[in-house]
């Protein structure tokens, strides 16, 4: 009945990364007359990998380091932004409650106060109703379907339940991955997810569809473009002993200002590294302005980028990345939404393409909340990656802000009305994708063995990209650094 | 002729006004907003009567006939419109569209008359006078019901009956028309037949409409509403018959006048009372200012903290006289300092000691109230005991919601709290309970202030007695990530209600 006035609707393109990285791409040449530093130990790339690896270093009371991000503040896919209405998450959003396994997981979480006498803090775990799934033209709680099942349905969850209840109790499939991979079935890596669930009489488009969501929501790929090992990894790895996940208004965004209060001193932003040369029983790290000579390098950047910048890279593993898009919606006033469920943190659609959004604002401890800012996700998982890197970097910003509202008009008819500014972020290699072979490639477990003083850290190193991989990396090369300087 | 022609036309027309009329004064009262119904409402009315009028070019013979049916169908549509939208609201989610539907229907209905009864006189008169005369009777009709409506029908009869009633003088023109155009009619006695049983329906109507409103407004307000606004967090509306003035949020009670005074001396003295020297009070919701008037019995106590998220709400309870009337004007006491904050922001923000707490919170209906009633709420709440504090915490009927109200008990206990959980008996409520929790052994108190009317200090242990329907039930706390009471409430009021 409301006149539709068509709002003004602001916003534009922002953390456009690729500019930076294309120069790395396209070998622009090197600085003439840098200044020369000595320094130990260099980490390449302030991302949760680079930071983890830092604060491990400080706690271990060793202070001859820098650490060099390309960027102009440091997070990687941790980092957040913020605007009059709420902090907000720019990728990762959530840890889900760590395992016995993740250590370091757990001992950073204590130092943060997260975690207190084996009691996590009820603040940071996330509220209810923590996920609502749109099925049928209304909302149910949680995501996993379970409103208008059918037999056939039933079954097949049941029979998946049971089959990754199986896997759980193996052993083989832990975060890290790195502690269970010995007695893990090499033989799931040789097929895709999709053949995987075929094997398994799985047919039930409403099945499907979930599985299809877990693969893009976590690798940003479709099930047929994913390893049955990492498939099977998102259901069998973790079995919360509290109900969560943990999560903040800025998402993993968090973590990164609490990791940079104790490592800030450390980082150095603006700082694109152009080369990495061995000389000797050292490397140099060039920069445009400074040739930092060290004995020891935490390559914590997306590897994808060491064959265009250290020498003699030699071939890379089975990588390939997936490309992302997210945006952050200003909410004016809370849309009318089908159904009578209350908005939950995160809020997904079946059958679209998108991944749905998370609400910024969900964490809080107010009652009543007018504005808030909704993180949309949508992983271009159909097509190849490279067609929908070329995509993302070819459609203007009302494009994609048109194909956003177009995607959550069918749950909020009248979301036009709500929206006034949608920032958008274009992530061309948003994420390592576990494809067939990715997780037993010998190429990459040799990479993440680490071996000498030129150490990869990346999360891509572990085969999926998972804050807890990237703070295990970090750690770890932390630690093999400190013993082989 | 002529004369009692007219009649029918100033009857009919007056009838499609009310329905028009009814529907825009029902709207206002269940769904707010008035400038906005009424607009809506006639917009869609009229433009509705043009559709009406152009459709009837399409009927060429028969007219009399057809006319007679439209009278029977608006008598029989106008006359329970009113008892289906207000069942309508009350029971399912479609008011909106169900009530812009009748609204259209009757307006076609409507639209057919005038045009239909001017062809029909158009062989008795002049065209010229036919026109006329017809649309003069018509805006008198209109005139006459938009005076009778405020002054008669809504206060005498309601709109439930109201509608019904017109609906009658609608079937009754059909009727009536039967003999008046006898000469013009075929098939007389089929319709005199069925406006007889159309005449019977809307008379059962007319005589059951206290029932049928019954039905609605066990989901809505039984009485007269004396007051009603939106404000930005909540709908407030005050009720009253006779001596009972009833206050709701969100059409959830929160006290009869009649019985309050159970409420409010249950939930302050037990704790209060059992304080040795207390000085300083905090008060977490109770914008009625009733819990205050309680407190302000005690000379002692020198200030009085009182945070509500409402600010329409606490002004109303301070300056209408009826409510002040109420709280004794509690509001205007120098020791009573007002917060307009939401409580658990505020909870953590602020870090005064406070002898006595009373969590006085709307029951935890969603989510979002839900977070007023968790294990982080209670422990933020605790850092502000002093070192006597207790603090009392409403806590839903523990014969209704037995789950709910042990769930909150377990919730203050994973607090770290002591608990002391008791109950009493609110007519207008039912069984309602209360949970005293605190850092160290409560123990009642010795002595009462003087004048309450319901507690005494022979018949408080009888309080903190539960019997068996009502005992303690094994329940997990109510955390942030997992709220567990929000759901058990839904379950427990679920399960009464069907």
């Amino acid at each position: 009945m409301t006149a539709k006035g068509e709002r003004l609707l602001a916003g534009s393109f922002v953390n456009d990364d690729f500019v930076r990285g294309h120069q790395i791409r396209d070998r622009a040449p090197l600085p003439a007359m840098p200044r020369e530093e000595r320094i130990p130990l260099v980490i390449v790339g302030g991302g949760i990998a680079g930071l983890s690896a830092a604060w491990r270093l400080r706690n271990r009371g060793f202070r001859d380091f820098v650490l060099l991000e390309m960027n102009d503040r440091a997070g990687g896919n941790a980092r957040s932004g913020r605007n009059e209405v709420s902090a907000y998450p720019w990728a990762a959003h959530y840890v889900p409650v760590p395992g016995p396994k993740a250590v370091y997981v757990r001992e950073l979480f204590e130092e943060l106060g997260v975690l207190r006498d084996g009691v996590w803090n009820e603040r940071f775990l996330c509220f209810s109703p923590q996920e609502r799934l749109f099925l049928y033209g209304k909302w149910q709680e949680g995501i996993e379907p379970a409103i208008g099942l059918t037999r056939k349905d039933r079954e097949q969850f049941q029979r998946l339940e049971d089959a990754f209840g199986a896997f759980r109790a193996s052993g083989g499939f832990t975060i890290p991955v790195e502690l269970g991979l010995s007695h893990s079935p090499p033989d799931l890596d040789k097929r895709s997810f999709a053949d995987w669930l075929r094997e398994q009489r799985v047919d039930s488009s409403l099945v499907l569809w979930y599985m299809n969501y877990c693969c893009r929501d976590d690798y940003g790929a479709m099930a047929a473009d994913t390893s049955a090992w990492a498939g099977v990894h998102y259901f069998a790895s973790r079995a919360p002993e509290e109900k969560g996940p943990l999560t903040w208004p800025e998402g993993n965004g968090w973590i990164t200002a609490q990791l940079f209060d104790r490592v800030g001193s450390f980082v150095r932003t603006g700082q694109m590294v152009r080369r990495i040369e061995r000389q000797g029983n050292r490397y140099l790290v060039l920069t445009d302005t400074v040739r930092y000579v060290t004995d020891a390098v935490i390559f914590a950047a997306p590897t994808f980028l060491a064959p265009y910048l250290v020498e003699d890279f030699g071939p890379l593993p089975k990588f390939e990345y997936s490309p992302w898009l997210t945006a952050n919606l200003t909410i004016d006033r809370p849309p009318r939404g089908a159904g009578t469920i209350e908005r939950a943190w995160d809020n997904v659609v079946a059958h679209s393409p998108t991944l749905g959004y998370v609400d910024a604002t969900h964490q809080t401890l107010r009652s009543q909340v007018d504005r808030t800012v909704w993180t949309f996700y949508w992983a271009l998982a159909e097509g190849s990656p490279a067609a929908n890197r070329a995509l993302l970097l070819r459609k203007d910003w009302r494009y994609w802000s048109e194909a956003i509202l177009h995607d959550l008009e069918r749950v909020h008819p009248d979301i036009r009305s709500c929206v006034s500014r949608i920032d958008i972020m274009r992530m061309g290699h948003a994420m390592v994708r576990p494809v067939v072979g990715a997780i037993f490639d010998p190429l990459r477990r040799k990479l993440a063995r680490g071996e000498g003083r030129l150490l990869f850290a990346n999360s891509d190193a572990s085969g999926l990209s998972l804050f807890e991989e990237a703070q295990f990396r970090g750690v770890e090369a932390a630690e093999k650094a400190l013993h082989r300087l | 002729m002529s004369l009692v022609l007219f009649i029918s036309v100033f009857l009919i027309s007056a009838c499609g006004l009310i329905y028009e009329l009814v529907a825009g004064t029902l709207a206002s009262y269940l769904v707010g907003d008035s400038v906005f119904q009424f607009s809506t409402i006639i917009g869609c009315y009229l433009f509705s009567m043009g559709i009406g009028s152009a459709l009837s070019r399409y009927i060429q013979r028969g007219l009399v006939h057809r006319f007679i049916w439209i009278e029977l169908m608006i008598g029989l549509i106008g006359g329970f419109s009113s008892a289906v939208l207000f069942l309508a609201f009350a029971y399912t989610q479609a008011f909106a569209f169900l009530m812009y539907f009748v609204v259209t229907v009757i307006g076609i209905l409507v639209g057919l008359e005038i045009p239909l009864l001017i062809r029909i006189v158009r062989g008795h008169f002049d065209f010229r006078d036919a026109v006329a005369h017809v649309l003069t009777f018509d805006y008198i009709g209109a005139l006459a019901a938009s005076l009778l409506f405020p002054i008669v029908l809504v206060p005498r009869l309601g709109l439930v009956r109201s509608a019904m009633l017109f609906g009658i003088i609608n079937a009754g023109v059909a009727l009536w028309s039967t003999y008046l155009f006898a000469a013009q009619l075929g098939a007389r006695r089929l319709l005199r037949g069925v406006s007889a049983v159309v005449l019977a329906i809307l008379l059962g109507g007319l005589l059951e409409a206290k029932r049928i409103t019954a039905v609605a407004e066990d989901n809505i307000y039984a009485d007269e509403i004396i007051f009603a606004r939106d404000t930005r967090y909540q709908r407030i509306v005050l009720t009253r018959f006779k001596d009972d003035l009833r206050l709701f949020l969100n059409s959830h009670l929160q006290f009869s006048s009649r019985d309050e005074y159970r409420y409010h001396e249950s939930l302050v003295h037990p704790g209060l009372a059992a304080i040795p020297a207390p000085r300083r009070v905090l008060v977490l919701g109770g914008g009625d200012g009733l819990a205050l008037r309680e407190i302000l019995k005690y000379p002692q106590i020198e200030s009085i903290t009182l945070v509500d998220l409402d600010p329409e709400m606490t002004r109303l309870f301070r300056s209408n006289p009826m409510l002040t009337a109420l709280n004794h004007g509690s509001f205007l006491s120098p020791k009573v300092h007002v917060v307009n904050a939401d409580a658990f922001p505020w909870i953590d923000s602020d870090s005064a000691s406070f002898d006595f707490i009373v969590v006085d919170f709307p029951d935890p209906t969603n989510y979002a109230l839900g977070k007023l009633y968790t294990t982080a709420f209670y422990r933020a709440v605790a850092r502000h005991l002093s070192a006597q504090g207790l603090l009392v915490v409403q806590s839903t009927s523990p014969m209704f919601a037995r789950d709910s109200f042990w769930c909150i008990e377990a919730t203050l206990r994973q607090a770290g709290l002591q608990t002391a959980p008791y109950h009493v008996y609110v007519p207008s409520f039912g069984e309602w309970g209360f949970i005293i929790a605190s850092l160290r052994d409560y123990s009642m108190p010795k002595s009462l202030p003087p004048g309450l009317r319901f507690l005494s200090v022979p018949t408080l242990p009888a309080l903190f007695q539960f019997p068996p329907d009502m005992a303690h039930m094994p329940m997990p706390p109510n955390t942030l990530n997992d709220q567990v009471l929000v759901r058990a409430y839904d379950r427990d009021w679920k399960d009464i209600s069907h």
